[in-house]
């Protein structure tokens, strides 16, 4: 017995992975294939099998296809995971990409797409190539959409393979779902790339047309996506190219419809005649309508994207609300949704259908959703004028109803009609009044507030409704208490007797001492004030007229809104967000590589002078103006920052030493070391792609190394704030990191007149906060598309006023050449119209745009070789003209 | 019992498959050999990164012939390959005077390799075609082939282009085999 027992520790059980490791070096093909179907399973389950990585691929050269398709499965999970040996596939993968059969051929491609390891990409180029010019279309697609995916893991090898050129190629290929993939594959990068890589000619175009009518359905979607952002020469060619691609509204697949819609809607911009937009408005509504009846998931897509579109068009679908009256088992979200658009297509015509139905919803059982139905009658009040008292007559059946929460709702919009329509509606004061005791809202409280104060000499016990709320003062929250201060001030000034009086000095005492609320605190002193020195002006102040208001609640800004429609069908216009607002770019970085090698090569004319344009500073220093003189010479436009000229001598060593940084390194210092304890910054705003950055340069001069670096910019003239996280590594002593800093507009727009102060702070884990300023150039914020057809630049210039034209003298600059002062321009986005010759002077004609669409009309007037140019523009926002003159100073003095 | 029956059988008189690997440095002619064998005919080949593997009957055995790309960054992955191989095919470019020394050393690196201790050795002194190529004698000195103990090895003149000495190799590989040296 004893003998034996060593079996027991010799046991025959080996593990789950040693046993397939067996099964699949199996000399036999069924157990093998077998044993991968087993690893497929285990892997799907989420247990990991990376370990059998070599057995698995062992078996990948093999004729069954089944077999095949399993091992690639496998290798798109795990190759990540096993970058080395990744490159014992690729050898089958070249075999494959050969195979007889064009299934085998596509799948190999498309796998090797799949498979992001940057080892064995460049292994793959040529059984791609070769695919790219295969026989059979199938291959040929699979190919072009595997060009993006190598694009994204490789940029450089793409272009240097000249993969970009055969995807065009193929745009001519007589197979329309390869010219869908091939678009949809340009598409992609151009998404992620800096220069013009995909621009449709009028070649392609008549190409893309034809191709549309014969592939598939979402080879249509990425077509239409594409031919979305052609800008057809003229009206003429819109028409032409919506003619072409007004079937696609009848397709079946919601994708098309939506696409499709998106394009004719871009393109009637540039149509004029009014007869075809009617028609073409006409037609769109159906296709639009049809989506409705879609499940409730597409059809809330449908109506985030309808909300854009009516937005901008609201004649398609005036005479469809109908078809937006909520129906009772619709999801929450698809009624919020329709009540808005009902509330943007609700005319005088409509208007008595809507409120029925709004009065329906408002005695729902969905508190969110009756609240909602409120505010839109509301609303409604507000938008029409004519109706506003249909709308009152509802509202106040509602209340009669007398529930709470569509009480409280109903107060909050009725002090907006009144607003809106004043000395028109107070008679129904006292209906509101009757409800005073159930208000527990915040909102609702106030608004009541304000109406008692607003209208105090008409409610005769004005006093002892708010003397009621008095009571409970301390406690309220902020909005309540503000209004009850307003509106105790108020009564006040109109009823000053005894009673007020008392009121008032229990208010302001509790405002002001026994608060702890900043806003309430000075708002109270200021009321304070007013009253005890001058109680006539307290009246001008307090009781002033106040101006109409009118409802643009859920109304997007012009540009967010053309923004958003360029984008429909695609989750912006279901966020309602610019896609940049939700979607990170990781490639800033690998951008500056990019220039960088452009800016060496400096044939490529055009991103060389973009380049430098936007990365180069002025020679303002010394040892750094031999390197920058060449530059500047030959192109033009480097945007100079003047400020903090102390550190200047610094800053050319540190460019100097550290290789790293951009092309175009000398920016100004904004920071010096002596003011940052060590830390320097040079930082300056430029222009990349049509997009805003902070490049920078950190470097650290102290003797600890400093990291967890952090940046704020303080609220100024055009709002711009960091378009994400600062992305610094630690900096070591001794070292310097640069980073490109993407900037995003509008954010944190400072009131006041325009001024070109950008204060930033910078702070780390080692030092106190850093604040320094710098300077906006205006130039930066130059549009690429500012460039205006000569006869619209004539009908603007023309149409506006003289008092909006503006000039300026600089004496000292001389123009070498016409053409050098252009193209010095042009690198800044501003744009060459038209030349004159006058006497022996040179007129010159530019556009410019700076965002949220303010252009502006420049006329230049210098004589070649003679000091002194003459800068007149004409511009609708003529306050930023100091601003304007500025950029355009140092724009003519680098 | 029929069925291992009949399995028995066909390993005791043929019809087994073996595994052979085909090993050598990069540019020694492994691919064009694989399927010399197998098709009979001369393909172009491109640097194999990874493997081939292909089946090639022979004197009623079946051969599961693996050639394993040569690069230097491929090399490591070899071993990956060890476990279960009855022969080792080793391909020397016999011209490539050069880098012989490499080939001796990635030679013996896989003599000493505790998975294959049991694996016959063939060697190839292959690109006899060049001019200047070295004879087996030679490459035996060269490779240090006398150092190798308790395994049965054999060296043989062949030109992968030509055809010539392969199947001869092969024969000695299979009666090897057969006579129970897998």
């Amino acid at each position: 017995m004893s003998g034996h027992d060593s079996k027991y520790f010799s046991t025959t059980k080996k593990g789950e992975i040693p046993e397939l490791k067996e099964e699949l070096n199996s000399q036999y093909k069924d157990k093998r294939k077998d044993a991968v179907k087993k690893v497929i399973a285990a892997m799907t389950v989420g247990k990991d099998v990376s370990s059998l990585f070599t057995d698995v691929v062992n078996c990948m050269q093999t004729e069954n296809l089944e077999l095949k398709k399993l091992v690639y499965l496998y290798l798109i999970n795990y190759a990540k995971s096993q970058p080395d040996l990744a490159i014992l596939a690729v050898n089958t993968f070249v075999k494959d990409s050969q195979d007889p059969n064009p299934l085998i051929r596509a799948l190999a491609v498309r796998t090797m797409g799949c498979i992001r390891v940057d080892k064995i990409t460049e292994y793959l180029c040529d059984p791609l190539q070769r695919c790219l010019k295969d026989d059979d279309p199938y291959v040929r697609k699979t190919a072009a959409i595997c060009v993006a995916k190598l694009y994204d893991i490789n940029a450089e090898l793409v272009e240097d393979r000249g993969f970009l050129d055969a995807l065009k190629d193929l745009i001519s290929d007589n197979n329309p779902m390869v010219v869908a993939n091939a678009v949809a594959s340009l598409a992609e990068i151009q998404e992620h790339s800096s220069r013009p890589i995909f621009e449709i000619t009028s070649h392609t175009l008549s190409k893309l047309l034809t191709a549309l009518n014969e592939c598939t359905e979402w080879g249509q979607v990425f077509i239409l996506d594409a031919l979305s952002k052609y800008k057809a020469v003229d009206a003429r060619e819109a028409e032409n190219i919506v003619e072409r691609v007004t079937p696609r509204l009848q397709h079946a697949n919601c994708a098309v419809v939506l696409s499709a819609v998106k394009m004719i809607l871009l393109q009637m911009e540039l149509i004029t005649s009014t007869d075809v937009v009617r028609n073409l408005c006409k037609k769109m509504a159906p296709p639009l309508v049809t989506l409705l009846s879609a499940e409730p998931e597409i059809q809330y897509v449908a109506l985030r994207n309808i909300n854009l579109i009516v937005q901008k068009r609201p004649t398609i679908l005036a005479h469809e609300i109908k078809v937006f009256f909520c129906k009772y088992n619709d999801p929450i979200y698809v009624k919020m949704e329709k009540l808005e658009i009902m509330i943007k297509l609700a005319s005088d015509r409509n208007i008595d259908q809507v409120l029925l139905e709004f009065k329906e919803y408002a005695t729902e059982v969905d508190v969110d959703f009756v609240r909602k139905a409120v505010r839109a009658i509301g609303r409604c009040a507000i938008k029409l004028e004519r109706a506003a008292e249909r709308c009152i007559s509802v509202l106040l059946e509602l209340i009669k109803i007398k529930v709470n929460y569509v009480v409280q709702e109903a107060i909050i919009v009725i002090k907006d009609i009144f607003r809106r329509y004043p000395n028109t509606y107070e008679s129904i004061i006292a209906t509101l009044c009757e409800s005073l005791d159930t208000l527990d809202e915040p909102e609702a409280k106030a608004s009541m507030i304000w109406i008692i104060g607003e209208y105090a000499e008409r409610i005769d016990n004005a006093d002892e409704l708010l003397e009621s709320f008095l009571e409970t003062f301390p406690e309220e929250p902020p909005q309540v208490q503000l209004q009850l201060l307003t509106a105790t001030v108020k009564l006040f000034l109109k009823k000053p007797t005894e009673g007020p009086q008392q009121m008032i000095q229990v208010v302001l005492n509790n405002a002001t001492v026994e608060t702890d609320n900043p806003d309430l605190r000075d708002r109270a002193y200021i009321y304070w004030r007013l009253l005890s020195t001058d109680p006539e002006a307290a009246k001008d102040v307090v009781l002033a007229e106040k101006p109409v208001i009118s409802d643009d609640s859920n109304q997007l800004d012009p540009s967010l809104l053309d923004e958003l429609l360029a984008n429909i069908a695609t989750l912006s216009s279901v966020y309602h967000k610019p896609p940049d607002a939700f979607v990170t770019r990781v490639k800033t970085i690998q951008k500056t590589e990019e220039e960088e090698y452009h800016d060496g090569e400096g044939g490529y004319s055009e991103s060389h002078a973009h380049a430098a344009a936007t990365g180069a500073s002025p020679p303002q220093t010394t040892s750094n103006a031999q390197s920058s003189a060449g530059r500047s010479q030959a192109t033009p436009a480097p945007v100079p920052d003047l400020l903090d000229l102390m550190g200047m001598d610094n800053s050319s060593a540190i460019v100097s030493a550290d290789p790293t940084t951009p092309a175009g390194p000398s920016l100004p210092v904004v920071l010096p070391a002596a003011t940052g304890q060590g830390l320097q910054i040079n930082a300056q705003l430029i222009r990349r792609d049509g997009q805003v950055f902070y490049s920078m340069l950190l470097e650290n001069n102290s003797q600890v190394p400093l990291d967890g670096f952090m940046i704020q910019f303080n609220k100024n003239t055009f709002g711009l704030a960091a378009g994400g996280p600062l992305q610094v590594p630690p900096i070591q002593p001794g070292t310097s990191a640069s980073t490109l800093l993407p900037m995003v507009l509008f954010q944190n727009v400072s009131p006041g007149p325009p001024s070109s102060l950008l204060q930033v702070a910078v702070k780390n884990n080692q030092q106190p906060v850093w604040y320094f300023n710098d300077k906006i150039p205006l130039s930066v914020l130059f549009s690429e598309d500012g460039r205006m057809e000569r006869s619209s630049f004539l009908e603007t210039w023309k149409s506006l006023p003289d008092s909006n034209e503006i000039s300026k003298d600089f004496p000292t600059f001389v123009m070498t050449s016409v053409e050098a002062t252009l193209d010095q321009l042009a690198a800044s986005n501003m744009f060459f119209i038209a030349k004159r010759k006058h006497s022996n002077q040179d007129v010159l004609y530019l556009s410019a745009k700076i965002p949220r669409g303010i252009p502006f009309l420049i006329e230049l007037t210098a004589a070649v070789g003679v000091p002194g140019l003459k800068c007149a523009i004409k511009t609708t926002g003529l306050e930023m003209a100091p601003l304007f003159f500025e950029a355009m100073e140092s724009l003519l003095k680098s | 019992m029929g069925i291992v029956f009949t399995r028995l059988f066909s390993s005791l008189f043929g019809n087994k498959e073996a595994r052979i690997l085909v090993l050598g440095l990069d540019n020694a002619g492994k691919t064009t050999i694989l399927y010399r064998l197998q098709m009979g005919e001369v393909v172009s080949t491109i640097p194999t990164i990874g493997f081939n593997v292909e089946t090639v009957q022979y004197n009623n055995i079946k051969f599961q012939v693996w050639d394993l790309g040569g690069q230097t960054s491929i090399r490591p992955y070899w071993r990956c390959y060890f476990p279960n191989t009855q022969a080792i095919i080793y391909v020397v470019d016999s011209s490539d005077t050069d880098r012989l020394v490499i080939a001796k050393e990635e030679f013996h690196a896989i003599l000493e390799e505790e998975e294959l201790k049991g694996a016959v050795v063939l060697l190839f002194a292959n690109k006899q075609d060049l001019p200047g190529a070295l004879d087996d004698a030679a490459i035996t000195e060269a490779l240090e082939l006398h150092k190798i103990k308790n395994r049965q090895w054999s060296i043989f003149k062949t030109s992968a282009i030509k055809g010539e000495g392969l199947f001869e190799g092969l024969d000695w590989l299979s009666n090897t085999l057969k006579s129970g040296g897998g």
